[in-house]
C-alpha cells in the first residue's frame, strides 16, 4: 500500500512539474505582446491578409533588437499601399520593451538575441524620430 | 423493509415509464428547431410582423448605389468597422475572413462590412482595403454613406457604434457578426472578437441556410 501510494505522489510530482515545463520562458513579454500588439498583428502572430503583416514572415526585423525596439517605440507612416500605418507606442517603458523583444525574438527570430534593459535604453536613445 | 422496497419499485417504474414517454414524445417533434428571429415582433390580428434590418441607399467600393435588396435574396453576414481602427476591428475582420473562406462558393450568402468612418473612408479607401484583404468584392461587399444612416443602420443590426473622442480614433462600437435572412430579419449573431463564438455561429448560418433554402 504505501508503495502505491509514493507512486501515485511520484506521477503526479512529475505531471506538476511537466506542466511548469509548458509554459512559455518569456510570459511576461507574452501578455504585454497580447495587450498591445495583438489587437493588430493576432494572437498567433498571423496578422491579416496583406493589410497587416505576420509575425513569422518579418523574422529579419524581428532578430535585430534595436531595429525592433526603434520599430515599436515609433510605429511607421501609413503604407500607400495599403493605407494602414502602425501606432506608435510610447507607454512601454524599456523593462516591458526588454520583456516583449525578448518574447518576439524567442517566438519568430531565426537567430533569437536576448536582451537586458539597460541595452534597451541605449537603443532607445538611438531612435530616430520621423 | 419489505414495503420499503416496493415504494422504491414504484417510484422506480414510474420514473422510467414518464421518461420513456417524454423521449417518445420529443421523437415525435420531426420539426427541426428554427432559428429565433430576434427584435421586436409585432402581432397584428393574423399577421406578425417581424424587426427587418431597413434597404437603405449606400454606397459600395466601386462608388455604385447599393442596397441589400440589389443582391437578390441571400442570407446575409454583416459587420461594423473603419479601415483605420486600430482595436477590436482586424481581430472581426479575421473572423469575417474565417466566414469567407468557408461560405465563398456558396452563392447563398453574401457579406457586408459597413465603415462608420465616413470622413476617411473614402470608396478609393475601401477599394484598397478590400484589394488588400484580398477578398472577391462581388462576394463581400464594403460599404459607405451617410453618417445618420450608417449609425442608425447598426442600430437596427443591433450593433452598438458611438462616437467617443477618448476612444481610439474617436469610435467606440461592438464587433458583433449579425446574421440576416432572405428577407432581412435579423436571425443570429456573434462576437467577431471571439474565435469560438465564430466557430459556433458556423452551425448556426449552416441552420439558417437549411431553413431558407429547403
Amino acid at each position: 500500500m504505501p508503495q502505491i501510494s509514493s507512486l501515485i505522489l511520484l506521477l503526479l510530482a512529475g505531471s506538476l512539474s511537466f506542466i511548469g515545463c509548458e509554459r512559455h520562458p518569456y510570459s511576461q513579454g507574452e501578455i504585454i505582446y497580447k495587450y498591445n500588439c495583438a489587437n493588430c498583428h493576432m494572437d498567433d502572430g498571423s496578422g491579416l491578409a496583406k493589410l497587416i503583416p505576420s509575425l513569422d514572415k518579418s523574422r529579419l526585423t524581428l532578430s535585430e533588437p534595436a531595429k525592433l525596439v526603434c520599430l515599436i517605440r515609433n510605429g511607421l507612416p501609413v503604407n500607400k499601399l495599403t493605407g494602414q500605418e502602425m501606432p506608435p507606442n510610447t507607454i512601454l517603458n524599456e523593462v516591458e520593451l526588454t520583456n516583449l523583444i525578448n518574447y518576439l525574438g524567442s517566438k519568430y527570430a531565426l537567430k533569437p538575441q536576448t536582451v537586458q534593459a539597460p541595452e534597451v535604453k541605449k537603443m532607445l536613445a538611438g531612435c530616430q524620430t520621423h | 423493509m419489505e414495503s420499503n422496497k416496493n415504494s422504491l419499485m414504484k417510484i422506480i417504474s414510474i420514473l422510467s415509464l414518464t421518461s420513456v414517454m417524454a423521449l417518445l414524445v420529443m421523437g415525435c417533434r420531426n420539426e427541426p428547431q428554427r432559428l429565433p428571429y430576434l427584435g421586436n415582433i409585432e402581432v397584428n390580428g393574423s399577421d406578425t410582423i417581424y424587426h427587418t434590418v431597413p434597404d437603405i441607399a449606400l454606397i459600395n467600393q466601386d462608388s455604385q448605389s447599393f442596397r441589400i435588396s440589389s443582391l437578390g435574396n441571400k442570407v446575409i453576414l454583416a459587420d461594423f468597422f473603419f479601415t483605420s481602427c486600430p482595436s477590436i476591428c482586424p481581430k472581426v475582420q479575421k473572423q469575417m475572413l474565417r466566414l469567407y473562406d468557408r461560405y465563398k462558393d456558396d452563392d447563398r450568402v453574401m457579406m457586408i462590412s459597413h465603415t462608420i468612418d465616413q470622413r476617411n473612408d473614402s470608396v478609393e479607401v475601401l477599394k484598397r482595403y478590400a484589394h488588400n484583404l484580398e477578398v472577391d468584392i462581388h462576394k463581400w461587399t464594403f460599404v459607405t454613406g451617410q453618417k445618420d444612416s450608417i449609425f442608425d443602420l447598426a442600430d437596427q443590426y443591433f450593433v452598438s457604434v458611438v462616437e467617443d473622442p477618448l476612444a481610439a480614433k474617436g469610435f467606440d462600437h461592438s464587433g458583433r457578426i449579425i446574421l440576416v435572412d432572405k428577407n432581412r430579419r435579423v436571425r443570429g449573431f456573434c462576437e467577431g472578437t471571439d474565435p469560438e463564438s465564430v466557430t459556433a455561429f458556423f452551425d448556426t448560418v449552416d441552420k439558417l441556410l437549411k431553413e431558407e433554402y429547403q
